[in-house]
């Protein structure tokens, strides 16, 4: 055929054998390293491929919302979009990157600088609305994707926030009934087991979803009108006299339910930052020396102990009265007051002599049986036990100072709670933050008759010639007694500072509400608990009964503003 | 009885019907499976258009004009190719000085392999994979009978082949010179080159490849990356390991057509370079033993054509039969090797499978040369000229 077919060429056939023995044992290890690759090292291999690409992806679970008692809500999760990015997988031109830094809202060199990072996630904007963030998303840019959060709004900011608390960013509850019902409002975050590409997109489930359990709802007992009402005249009131912080509790009387709860200072649950000393729920966890409001207890003791009856007089002359080496005063020398004038007048010298009649064994019963000393078992984080000391160590100064409030302590819902006592002829309620099916059976403590006796004697103070003329509610009778309490400092009582309270109840015939108030340190002048605490209490009781419809049981006309030339029935302590 | 025999032969088939099903095979499966590997690649790729057919469109395309040259290629007498053995190889030359030229060459990813001509890109040096085949089948036929002279034989080959491999390690292409290198030292040692010169050949092989490593870090690095994936397995090990989880991932089985997870992005050149390794995921054992038998069955065939064509002393198309058969067997070998953890990783493809339009048309012509053999080789069986 051609010039070198004509040579004597002879190819070597054991070459060609040789080599192409060579060439197929290469194939035959191939196989033998597929074989092992594909049958005896596959643990490995696809263990190392889940840690690449399979993930464990948390379903946030929706958190419940908290309502009040009319299912107004208090606290609802929104849901929120997260834009966040994966550098690597960015690819946008100049134009759309501007649009990008303008739709979230930040700089634009603030975006490329998160954008550079090598990392393949990071968060562009977290919890934005989300109309916001699908326009984001309508940008189309690759390497953009989107991430759903759920936001805690609280509807009544700072109206309720003392009360209902709130979340920290990982959506667990901090303060207040968000950290108490925490496991009841979380519910149970489910999660999904899947494959990812190398882009984040989701390829595929490898075991089955386990799907979220939403939270529960929370009814609070608070009616929201109410507490709204309740807040609105605190911080009027606080601001009025100056006073530093103050507190209010409105009770029903009937089931012990709380239907508002408020505090002053306060914050924007909302927006949760610089909040030390405003986040307290003083009503629950702080202490004070309540000072008179405790003599209706005293003499509720008295009478059931029968050391004294309604009608029977006391000798508070010459006002004041020695124990020991101390001496105790009235603000003003009264002279023979019967017990339900003791106190209208709130006269101190008349409360000691009641408990001076009695053992301290038997007064401290009383006064434990009030709740004072012990948990009101409110469930509310802190909760405040105040202070009552064992009997056993009572000396007779002490005994007699008790008994109108001093040398013993307690929170505003547990005086709020003893006042429970009166308005059931006798039986003491549990207290409750959460709204209740059913009225809880209290703990009788005295007798109706003396429970609906010293009611009439709080009506009294009232009353012309009471301590709280101010407290008065138009078409409604009411029962209630005022305390001013010097504040304890240090190595004994403050002189110019005080606390003003009131705490009372309506309609008196048939106590609907109770409403304790309590004004710490009022430093514009005024500081008696009738003048201070007492118009609060006025409008809260007058919005509140209103609120709820209750009928009158006094006319219209009912009350009786003392003349401005007459003297102000004066209390200390 | 001779009539007889006569007409059995007449009536046989003309051609080899198995090495060309087997070869269509191989490309409808190559074109599936790129298709498989390119999907999420092409959709995430803005220079793509987004579009998911964009590699499967180009690649069938590339296929009809392989085929279409190998058809073109089948009319052409095999000693065509023999008288134009040095000038094709020449041109082979021309091109890969050509790709080397800024502003002719194309430069991606550090290489400069490509030349575009508009329409497609032209790949020099796929093409000089068969020119070199045809040259040394022709040189070493030229120089049959100084098979013993070092000076004669070896010395000028040795020159050639220090020029080709100056021009593919500019680009750099290390891949392309192996295979080039396993060709001509098969069809030397085939045409019968003396033991010894061979030997030192071998040595002075080893010595130059070594000394090639050494000198480039970036070889180095994946010489390094290639020997433990896991010891940087998200820097130089990255690409291998990611091949290795998938070759894990397809068991016996594989995961199925079309659900590999290693391809969505992680696996890098999942279409071209690493297609095995995709197919070793979705398909299992059972693709990648399939894969490698068929080549096998290729470089067979190759081997029993040259015999035949020895037979008949066609001596030339004898050694270019086998040159094709060591070219594709080969570069499989190498290919599956780097996928499977056993070879450093070098940038070559897997023939007749991965996406590239250079090395298809020129996979295709080259078995379209072994199938003219074969039809010679039968025309001559039956006493009619070739």
């Amino acid at each position: 055929m051609n010039r070198a077919n004509h040579l004597p060429i002879k190819f070597p056939s054991w070459r060609r054998r040789v080599l192409l023995l060579a060439v197929l044992s290469g194939f035959a290890v191939l196989l033998g390293r597929s074989v092992f690759l594909q049958a005896m090292h596959t643990d490995f291999l696809q263990q190392k491929g889940d840690a690449r690409y399979s993930r464990v992806m948390t379903l946030s679970a929706h958190r419940g919302m908290i309502t009040d008692r009319h299912g107004e809500p208090l606290a609802i999760s929104t849901p929120v979009e997260s834009i966040w990015a994966s550098p690597p997988d960015i690819e946008a031109e100049p134009a759309q990157l501007k649009k990008l830094a303008e739709l979230l809202g930040i700089k634009q060199a603030d975006l490329h600088k998160k954008l550079s990072k090598s990392r393949s996630f990071v968060y562009l904007k977290r919890r934005m609305p989300p109309p916001d963030a699908a326009r984001v998303m309508q940008l189309g840019i690759p390497g953009v994707f989107m991430q759903r959060e759920y936001r805690r709004y609280y509807p009544a900011a700072e109206v309720t926030a003392h009360l209902v608390g709130f979340t920290g960013i990982d959506d667990k509850g901090q303060e207040g009934m968000e950290l108490v019902f925490q496991k009841w409002l979380s519910g149970k975050s489910g999660s999904r087991h899947v494959l990812k590409d190398r882009r984040g997109h989701i390829v595929e489930d490898l075991e089955a979803v386990k799907v979220p359990q939403d939270g529960h709802d929370l009814a609070l007992s608070i009616d929201r009108n109410i507490q709204y009402l309740a807040h609105r005249e605190l911080a009027r009131a606080v601001e009025e006299h100056k006073a530093k912080a103050g507190a209010i509790v409105v009770l029903d009387a009937k089931s012990g339910e709380v239907l508002a709860i408020a505090n002053q200072p306060v914050y924007n649950p909302n927006n949760p930052v610089k909040i030390a000393g405003k986040s307290r729920n003083r009503a629950i966890v702080d202490i004070f020396e309540p000072g008179s409001t405790l003599k209706p207890f005293t003499a509720a003791a008295a009478l059931e102990a029968g050391t004294f009856e309604a009608e029977s007089r006391i000798e508070t002359a010459p006002g004041y009265m020695r124990i020991g080496s101390a001496t105790i005063h009235d603000a003003h020398p009264q002279g023979l007051l019967t017990v339900s004038q003791i106190i209208q007048k709130s006269s101190n010298v008349g409360a000691a002599k009641m408990a001076l009649s009695l053992q301290p064994q038997y007064l401290w019963s009383t006064f434990n049986q009030m709740g004072f000393g012990s948990p009101v078992n409110i469930g509310f984080p802190g909760e405040a036990t105040g202070k009552l000391r064992p009997y056993k160590s009572w000396r007779p100064i002490e005994q007699a100072t008790m008994s109108y409030g001093h040398g013993i302590s307690l929170s505003l819902v547990q005086l709020a709670r003893a006042y429970t006592v009166f308005a059931n002829d006798g039986e003491i309620k549990p207290v409750s933050l959460v709204r209740m099916k059913e009225p809880p059976v209290g703990q009788q403590v005295f007798s109706a008759a003396t429970a609906r006796s010293v009611r009439d004697m709080l009506e009294t103070v009232v009353q012309p010639g009471g301590t709280a003329p101010h407290a008065q509610v138009m078409g409604y009778r009411v029962a209630g007694k005022t305390g001013t309490a010097h504040k304890l400092d240090v190595g004994g009582y403050a002189a110019d500072r005080y606390v003003s309270s009131f705490v009372g109840m309506a309609p008196a015939s048939n106590p609907r509400l109770i409403i304790a108030v309590m004004i710490d340190e009022p430093s514009d002048g005024k500081y008696y608990g009738g003048t201070v605490a007492g118009p609060v209490f006025s409008a809260v009781m007058a919005g509140a009964l209103r609120q709820l419809a209750v009928p009158q049981d006094a006319p219209s006309d009912n009350i009786v503003i003392p003349p401005e030339d007459a003297p102000e029935v004066k209390e200390v302590v | 009885m001779y009539m007889l025999s006569n007409r059995d032969k007449i009536t046989a088939p003309t051609y080899d019907q198995g090495l060309l099903w087997v070869t269509l095979m191989l490309l409808g499966f190559g074109l599936v499976m790129v298709y498989s590997a390119s999907i999420t690649l092409a959709e995430a790729d803005k220079a793509t258009g987004h579009q998911s057919t964009y590699y499967a469109v180009r690649h069938a395309i590339y296929l009809v004009i392989a085929l279409l040259a190998g058809f073109v290629t089948f009319q052409i007498p095999t000693r065509f190719w023999q008288k134009v053995a040095p000038y094709l190889f020449l041109a082979g030359l021309v091109l890969l000085i050509m790709v080397l030229i800024p502003g002719v060459g194309r430069q991606v990813n550090g290489s400069q392999r490509w030349i575009p001509l508009g329409f497609a890109t032209l790949q020099p040096s796929e093409l000089m994979k068969l020119f070199a085949t045809i040259y040394v089948a022709d040189y070493t036929v030229r120089k049959a009978a100084f098979m013993d002279s070092f000076t004669k034989s070896f010395l000028p080959m040795l020159a050639v082949m220090l020029v080709v491999g100056f021009l593919l390690l500019r680009e750099p292409d290390f891949g392309a010179f192996a295979v080039i290198a396993a060709i001509t030292i098969s069809v030397l040692w085939l045409g019968g080159i003396n033991g010894r010169i061979f030997a030192g050949l071998v040595v002075l092989l080893v010595i130059g490849v070594v000394m090639l490593i050494m000198s480039s870090p970036y070889r180095l690095q994946r010489i390094v990356g290639f020997m433990d994936p896991w010891a940087d397995p998200f820097g130089k090990g990255y690409q291998l390991s990611h091949a290795l989880i998938a070759f894990g991932r397809g068991e016996w089985l594989g995961v199925g057509l079309g659900a590999s997870v290693e391809k969505l992005l992680y696996l890098p050149e999942a279409h071209t370079d690493f297609l095995l390794a995709v197919i070793a995921e979705e398909l299992g054992f059972v693709g990648v033993a399939a894969v490698g038998l068929l080549f096998a069955w290729i470089v067979m065939r190759a081997f029993a054509i040259g015999k035949e064509a020895v037979a008949y002393e066609r001596h030339f198309s004898a050694l270019l039969a086998q040159g094709i058969g060591i070219w594709i067997g080969v570069q499989a070998i190498i290919n599956m090797g780097v996928n499977m953890g056993l070879l450093p990783t070098k940038g070559l493809t897997l023939p007749l499978l991965s996406f590239g339009g250079s090395a298809i048309v020129a996979n295709c012509i080259a078995l379209a040369v072994l199938l003219r053999i074969d039809w010679e080789n039968r025309r001559l069986a039956k006493g009619v000229p070739a």
